[in-house]
């Protein structure tokens, strides 16, 4: 069952944090997140997530918290989700000067992600893009997997039982991510982790997408050796109990 | 020594992962037996003899697995295989069930010192999920009390409500209490008043990824009274130790009496057959509950378990077994400490559990681990290990010499730890 908080906190901080990682190596991306001047949106959730996306000099970035130019009003978690899903439009309550972004870049912005993110059978045959599309896929999981650990029922009984330490999430190769954990909080830092206690790896860009897709059998995979796991092995456990969590929201 | 290798081995696991889910799945797999890394290992058997099998590539084992258990005389026992060779050659899954059944609930009845009944299964979770059963319809209450870190089975109602395949509901009625806390214990007694059916718990905790914890004193007889005076069912699950420690039961060996033993890997030898052993004032409930199985009632198990049970018995049961676990955990320790390695060896000696302590990530264990398996002694990483009473001098011997190169390889690889 989707709990529409946990859902809220999904859409903030992993689908749209997702744009972060868009802005670095889609070239129209970052054209669009350098307007002549810094601009920046916040998102308020009634009784959910708030956070501020800023654009300036080609880069994106999320903070927590409010204080955008642009400010977007949502009165509940429901709404905020409808609104990422595309079927709800909120009203702007302040830093009208700079609507243009909001309803030309920005909507650009989204619609080149939604590429990369759904992306169709055509397009994935380009090597190139299929890979692109994977590392968004990657951080976006990355991401979802704190936001259900810290706001799912089932996900937070998972967290509870994770040992403190950090994970090393990666596809060999590729991008990584570590995801801190401690009393059951679950952080994600898309980066390289710096000194893990467990690791997830993927072998390659082909398995993780089977995976992400749900063509590939992660035990199947972890048995021949296409996916490694090693080091303090309960965390591993525990967060694979949330990656099936992560399934029930995005598919 | 020659490290093994194990191409035949990949070639079938390919094969395998192909028809059948997760390649190898369950305990067995690479994946559940943690295997790290895969490569270390040995995927699937070609035969099997006394202390050893062989792999597909030809390599022997001198194994510490013994089938997660079930290997406790030795594989491929001369008169165990016997036994049921030829009750074989007589019958085995028939209609009407072989009078073996009732030789062999006979003499588990007279071995088990708590038994007054046996009720046969084939794993040791159909008689855990039984016992939980006939604790629920003996008191008509729901509730059952964990120890913290357990494993019953593979069950729903084992489970934890974040596992996908398991109902909310169906693990809503289960309390957890950690082992030895007499205190924990009496409270949850208190705060669940008269709505408890059983208390569940392995002999010792054997759990993994932790250092085992055996009873403190007085322990047991004070979870007996606890149970006795607020109408608990006091359920031993002997799945793993049973037969290893005391033929007589775990709850003999450690000086109380459990309503109900649930045994398992010990009692035939390999061959398929579980039991659920009870007191008589639970004979009436435990037969009108609607439990039974196909296979359950196959002759050629029980008459393993005949000679199987009566070998045991003339080798020096348990005792044997903790002294031949007590020699290859002092033949282990010793090769530890020579190389400057901080292990822990846990539990009873006969299931000895073994961690790494100089790192929190489990990682060197895990390299070591794998050195020792390339070298032809079986073991695992996170799992207590069994003995079997094939073990010889030359193989304990052997085992200590492989655990020494297994360390130097480990050590001499992480400089930044071991310095000389």
């Amino acid at each position: 069952m989707k709990d529409q908080n946990a859902l809220a906190y999904i859409n903030m901080f992993a689908v749209l944090k997702d744009l972060e990682k868009l802005c670095e190596f889609d070239e129209r991306a970052k054209e669009l997140a350098s307007p002549a001047k810094p601009v920046s949106i916040s998102f308020n959730v009634g009784n959910g997530p708030q956070a501020t996306l800023s654009f300036e000099n080609g880069k994106c970035t999320m903070t927590e918290g409010l204080g955008g130019q642009i400010k977007l009003k949502l009165a509940s978690p429901e709404a905020f989700n409808q609104m990422i899903d595309g079927v709800k439009n909120p009203l702007p309550y302040g830093g009208f000067t700079k609507l243009k972004f909001l309803m030309n870049d920005f909507k650009e912005l989204t619609d080149i992600m939604n590429r990369y993110l759904r992306a169709d059978e055509t397009s994935l045959k380009d090597r190139k893009f299929f890979e692109k599309s994977t590392t968004m896929m990657f951080y976006l999981i990355a991401s979802a997997l704190s936001a259900i650990g810290n706001n799912d029922e089932l996900g937070k009984l998972s967290a509870s039982k994770i040992p403190d330490g950090s994970i090393a999430m990666e596809i060999a190769g590729g991008p990584c991510a570590e995801i801190v954990v401690k009393g059951g909080h679950m952080t994600t830092i898309c980066q390289k982790a710096k000194n893990p206690r467990a690791y997830m790896i993927f072998g390659d860009f082909d398995t993780a997408r089977g995976l992400f897709d749900g063509t590939v059998e992660s035990m199947s995979a972890l048995a021949v050796g296409k996916i490694v796991m090693k080091g303090y092995i309960p965390m591993i456990d525990n967060l694979n109990r949330i990656l099936s969590r992560v399934a029930v929201y995005l598919a | 020594m020659n490290t093994y290798t194990y191409p035949k081995n990949d070639e079938m696991l390919q094969r395998a992962s192909k028809v059948i889910p997760a390649g190898v799945y369950g305990h067995l797999g690479p994946a559940e037996g943690c295997f790290i890394p895969i490569s270390a290992y040995p995927k699937f058997c070609d035969h099997a003899k006394g202390a050893y099998f062989w792999d597909l590539d030809g390599n022997r084992f001198i194994d510490y697995m013994c089938a997660y258990g079930p290997n406790i005389l030795g594989y491929c026992d001369d008169d165990v295989d016997a036994a049921a060779k030829a009750q074989m050659d007589v019958a085995n899954c028939t209609t009407s069930p072989s009078y073996k059944m009732v030789e062999f609930a006979e003499l588990l009845t007279d071995t088990v010192s708590m038994a007054d009944w046996a009720f046969f299964a084939k794993n040791g979770g159909d008689v855990t999920t039984l016992a939980m059963l006939t604790a629920r319809a003996a008191t008509g209450k729901k509730k059952i009390i964990f120890v913290k870190g357990y494993y019953h089975g593979v069950a729903q109602w084992t489970q934890r409500a974040d596992a996908p395949w398991v109902l909310k509901g169906e693990v809503e009625n289960n309390l957890m209490v950690d082992f030895n806390d007499i205190a924990g214990l009496k409270k949850i007694i208190e705060e669940n008043k008269d709505d408890i059916a059983c208390f569940i718990s392995t002999p010792y905790m054997h759990g993994n990824f932790v250092d085992n914890v055996l009873p403190a004193d007085g322990y047991w007889q004070a979870v007996r009274k606890l149970c006795t005076d607020n109408g608990i069912v006091l359920i031993i699950d002997d799945v793993r130790c049973g037969f290893r420690l005391d033929v007589a039961g775990s709850d003999h060996y450690y000086g109380f009496e459990a309503d109900m033993l649930c045994l398992c890997k010990g009692i035939a030898n390999g061959y398929n057959v579980s039991a659920l052993c009870g007191k008589d004032f639970l004979k009436p409930v435990v037969s009108s509950i609607t439990y039974t199985g196909s296979y359950w009632m196959s002759a050629v198990p029980f008459a393993a378990g005949i000679a199987s049970i009566n070998k045991m018995k003339a080798l020096g049961g348990g005792a044997k077994h903790l002294e031949l676990g007590r020699r290859v955990c002092d033949g282990v320790a010793k090769a530890a400490k020579e190389n400057g390695v901080n292990l822990s060896i846990s539990g009873e000696p006969c299931m000895f559990y073994m961690i790494i302590k100089d790192d929190d990530s489990l990682l060197l264990h895990q390299e070591w681990i794998a050195e020792v398996v390339k070298r032809g002694v079986f073991m695992t990483n996170h799992h207590n290990h069994f003995t079997n009473l094939a073990l010889s001098d030359e193989d304990i011997n052997y085992t200590a010499e492989v655990a020494d190169e297994a360390f130097k390889v480990m050590t001499k690889n992480h400089p930044e730890i071991y310095k000389k």
